[in-house]
């Protein structure tokens, strides 16, 4: 036996929860998991649900794809991780239809389609199939933080410069209703959520110029 | 190499997998159904309030709030669309009735009859919620919906105890353009509605959303203020609420109420 | 003219490479090549994929355009005076006004000058915004990144302000050509490697933002209701066309085709003259600045839709009885042909492939306008479309030669 204790939380799992907040970003830097990001980031708390809902998917699919990575059968692997998957999204869809039900018919299918969400299924198979429980576990939830972190970004901009309001209070009082600011009807639309994100791959790359390929 | 491989172990270990997947879903599923129930019906009846003007659009309401307005004020009750009456109060609990499920179910709807608000089916029956004040009934809430620019609007309108003027309405779910045809979700545009008259002086359902600025509901009740730039959804408003006050919908159910043919 | 020559030809060491300006080179390369001939010109038919690779090129544009200017200008004015109420036009606000006032100008419709004039006052803003806005990203980019000032720009600005409302609000035009210049051009690397026209990519941005600024039924004239003579309509004909109760025809637009055909009519600034961007046009096509193949492939791809349509017929959707004659008068069709379609950078390389971007650009106008009640002005969202199919359809095409070359060796 190595000297390496696989359970402690040592310099692997920080790496692992810290990483993929900024310097590996699964959306900034890896491009992965945009779909939703357009649909749920009209208004902060949606995309924070979103968030959390794909926060708790990514963490319990890692530990529990890598608590059977040793008892799984190579050749059905990727079904094993999908059923894994997908349980859970299904678990947090119910929960979320029986506590926030507002926000669930708001969200509608974009919660069922975290199942597709490149993000959680990359971590699986990428990550949790080969490190212990501990490590995945910070892993995912290390992915699922830096893709809250930038739908909450998107989010914050969409909702403050296409409705004048951040977390539903009034920031900037419309034009509309007595105040001055005229809203930009494009935020409320999903092209915005792509060009916000590019804005934010573009502020990204120039500021940590080692990410540009080169060409 | 090792057992992982064998066909054997990885049959027994799918099988293992789906119980274990299949209990844990079950058990959510089946635990929280009665919450997610009783949340859809909140949300609907949260909706009737709003269009009562019970309740201000957004505000925060529990279940348990719901459920004291309804026990202590309101009657909820089944129209016959095809004669105008009232269904029976006994049997199946009206407050359970999902119209929207029964426009799907072939046995409980028929086909719309020619219409241009975009509605191909309607369910046989509809939901009627009776708001009453003292003790008396003083308002009459319907259910609408119709084909607006994107997909379908649904909403409900809340009439006075004359069954003509219009106490309030609220469009709860719709796909219109955000900022144009969206305004119709906006508390500002709804209150509008209030006071215009659904039908004129000789019963017609004559209600319409007009381009540019109605005047005030005393002198120009028939007529709603436009959304500027959103024709199309304008038209949609003015096309399904027609459609629900005529004979088609709600129409001979409310000339009877109007009768006094139909009493609670 | 000698002074200048020897003041820019002395300052010119200070802004070479290693100079004490030569973060400023690109300033100083634009107004040195502004004012003189530059020291290299391209010689020959250039194949750089560049929008406007000779000055003389843009020059031919600009000056191609200056009938939809003056149109522009004197139909916004005319549409204006005919719409005010003489009984109020003395309390009329705001600065405007103020200055007709002051410099003696009246409302008179039939005045060419007093039409001429009010028109000016809301088109020369909105350019002066166009240029100085968007002229400061061009400047800020082609510093940061050390690259020319491209003359592409001064096409851009002028298209810009012509597909705007003439009472599109100042502030909105300054983010609607920001974006155009900084996300439709400048990010893909400048002018040459953008593949989205920015005028008109401004121009979306400014309709899916501002929708109730820039479309919608009262914006195209410039007045404000309570001063309105009663019973006027701004809308455009084509908005008009969803209300229409029976099939098209020249009673039901209530408009003769001669009259848009000129452009007397409500509408974007530059856009209702079809006229005015016919000899725009004329020029585009005798100079060979503009392809002529994109522009018939438009007219093409309009007539051949059109007839379809009109041979299919609809009870219900009077837009399928519109003749193609109309079609080509209404809306952007033809100031988006003349100018936006044949754009070099945005559209395909290739002359079949310039058939092909036109002939679709046609059949997709008529088609949206048909079908999608929702954009009615749909000229410049169908133009941004076929701009990003159009490097596909080079690909396409040259592939296809390489084959039958392949062939054509083996066999």
């Amino acid at each position: 036996m190595s000297a390496v204790t696989p359970s402690a939380f040592g310099k692997r799992e920080r790496a692992a929860l810290l990483d993929p907040i900024l310097t590996n970003n699964p959306i900034g830097v890896q491009v992965l998991g945009i779909c939703s990001a357009l649909a749920v980031t009209t208004r902060i708390d949606k995309a924070l649900v979103m968030g959390a809902g794909v926060i708790l998917v990514t963490m319990l699919a890692n530990l529990a794809v890598s608590l059977v990575r040793n008892h799984t059968p190579g050749s059905i692997r990727i079904i094993v991780q999908l059923s894994i998957i997908a349980s859970l999204v299904i678990v947090f869809d119910q929960i979320l239809k029986a506590t926030l039900y507002e926000l669930s018919l708001e969200l509608s299918v974009f919660v069922g389609l975290i199942i597709t969400n490149c993000i959680v299924m990359g971590r699986a198979e990428g990550y949790a199939m080969q490190n212990p429980p501990l490590a995945s576990l910070m892993d995912g939830l290390g992915n699922g933080l830096g893709y809250a972190l930038v739908l909450f970004l998107v989010a914050l901009l969409r909702e403050l410069f296409g409705a004048g309001k951040v977390f539903g209070f009034v920031v900037l009082p419309l034009a509309k209703n007595g105040g001055w600011y005229v809203p930009n009807g494009l935020m409320l639309l999903a092209p915005s959520g792509l060009l916000i994100i590019a804005g934010l791959i573009w502020l990204l790359r120039t500021l940590k110029p080692e990410l540009q390929e080169k060409d | 190499m090792s057992r992982l491989d064998s066909p054997r172990y990885t049959f027994v270990f799918a099988a293992v997998m789906c119980v274990v997947c299949a209990a844990l879903v079950s058990v959510a599923a089946v635990s929280l159904a009665p919450r997610q129930k009783a949340n859809a019906r909140l949300y609907m009846e949260k909706n009737v309030l709003v269009a009562a003007g019970l309740v201000k659009p957004g505000q925060d309401v529990s279940l348990a709030d719901v459920e004291r307005v309804f026990q202590a004020d309101i009657t909820v009750r089944l129209v016959d669309f095809a004669t105008g009456r009232l269904l029976p109060a006994d049997g199946a609990n009206a407050r359970d009735y999902d119209q929207r499920a029964a426009r799907a179910d072939p046995a409980a709807s028929r086909e719309a009859p020619a219409n241009d608000a975009g509605i191909k089916r309607i369910a046989s029956k509809g939901i009627v919620y009776f708001v009453k004040k003292g003790g008396q009934v003083d308002q009459v809430v319907i259910s609408v919906e119709g084909l607006g620019m994107w997909g379908t609007i649904y909403g409900f309108l809340a009439l006075d105890k004359d069954a003509v003027t219009v106490r309030g309405i609220t469009y709860y779910d719709h796909r219109e353009t955000p900022g144009l045809g969206g305004e119709i979700g906006n508390p500002a545009w709804q209150a509008m509605w209030k006071g215009r008259k659904g039908y004129d002086d000789r019963g017609n359902a004559r209600i319409t959303v007009i381009k540019g600025q109605a005047g005030a509901p005393e002198t120009d009740p028939l007529s709603v203020d436009g959304l500027s730039g959103a024709t199309i959804t304008s038209n949609a408003v003015t096309r399904l609420m027609r459609f629900w006050l005529s004979e088609s919908g709600y129409g001979r159910f409310l000339t009877r109420f109007r009768e006094k043919k139909e009493v609670l | 003219m000698k002074a200048l020559e020897t003041l820019l030809a002395r300052a010119a060491p200070h802004f070479e490479p290693g100079g004490k300006l030569a973060r400023f080179h690109a300033i100083f390369e634009a107004t040195d090549t502004f004012l003189m001939t530059p020291p290299s010109v391209t010689r020959g038919a250039s194949h750089v994929r560049d929008a406007i690779d000779l000055k003389r090129m843009m020059t031919i544009v600009v000056i191609a355009m200056l009938p939809c200017v003056f149109m522009a200008m004197y139909n916004t004015g005319l549409q204006a005076n005919l719409a005010l109420d003489p009984i109020k036009l003395a309390t009329l606000a705001g600065w405007r006004h103020d200055i007709m006032r002051w410099l003696g100008f009246g409302y008179d419709a039939r005045s060419l000058a007093q039409c001429l004039f009010h028109g000016s006052l809301y088109f020369l803003p909105l350019y002066a915004v166009t240029l100085a806005v968007g002229g400061f990203w061009e400047v800020l980019f082609a510093v940061v990144r050390r690259h020319e000032i491209n003359e592409g720009f001064l096409v851009t600005s002028m298209i810009f302000p012509l597909t705007l409302p003439a009472t599109a609000p100042l502030w909105q035009a300054a983010l609607g050509i920001t974006f155009g210049v900084v996300v439709a051009k400048e990010v893909f690397g400048g002018t040459g490697m953008n593949f989205l026209n920015p005028a008109l990519a401004g121009r979306a941005f400014m309709f899916f933002a501002y929708p109730a600024d820039i479309s919608g039924d009262t914006v195209w004239v410039a007045m404000y209701g309570v001063n309105a003579v009663d019973g006027f309509s701004g809308a455009t004909l084509l908005a008009k066309m969803r209300s229409f109760t029976e099939p098209f025809n020249d009673a039901a637009a209530d408009m003769s085709w001669a009259t848009a055909f000129l452009g007397f009519e409500p509408g974007s600034m530059g856009e209702t003259s079809a006229l005015a961007c016919l000899i725009g046009a004329a020029i585009l096509i005798v100079t060979r600045v503009g392809s002529w193949r994109i522009m018939a492939g438009v007219a093409i791809g309009t007539v051949a839709m059109a007839l379809l349509f009109n041979a299919i017929g609809s009870k219900t959707n009077h837009w399928f009885a519109m003749p193609f004659w109309w079609h080509m008068v209404l809306g952007g069709w033809a100031f988006g042909t003349a100018f936006m379609a044949t754009d070099p950078v945005t559209a395909p390389f290739t002359d079949k492939g310039r058939w092909i971007y036109g002939i679709g650009i046609g059949a997709l106008i008529v088609t949206i306008r048909v079908l999608n009640p929702a954009y009615p002005e749909s000229v410049f969202l169908v133009i941004l479309f076929m701009n990003v199919m159009s490097p596909l359809i080079d690909y396409g095409l040259v592939r296809g030669n390489i084959q039958r070359r392949k062939r054509r060796v083996q066999a």
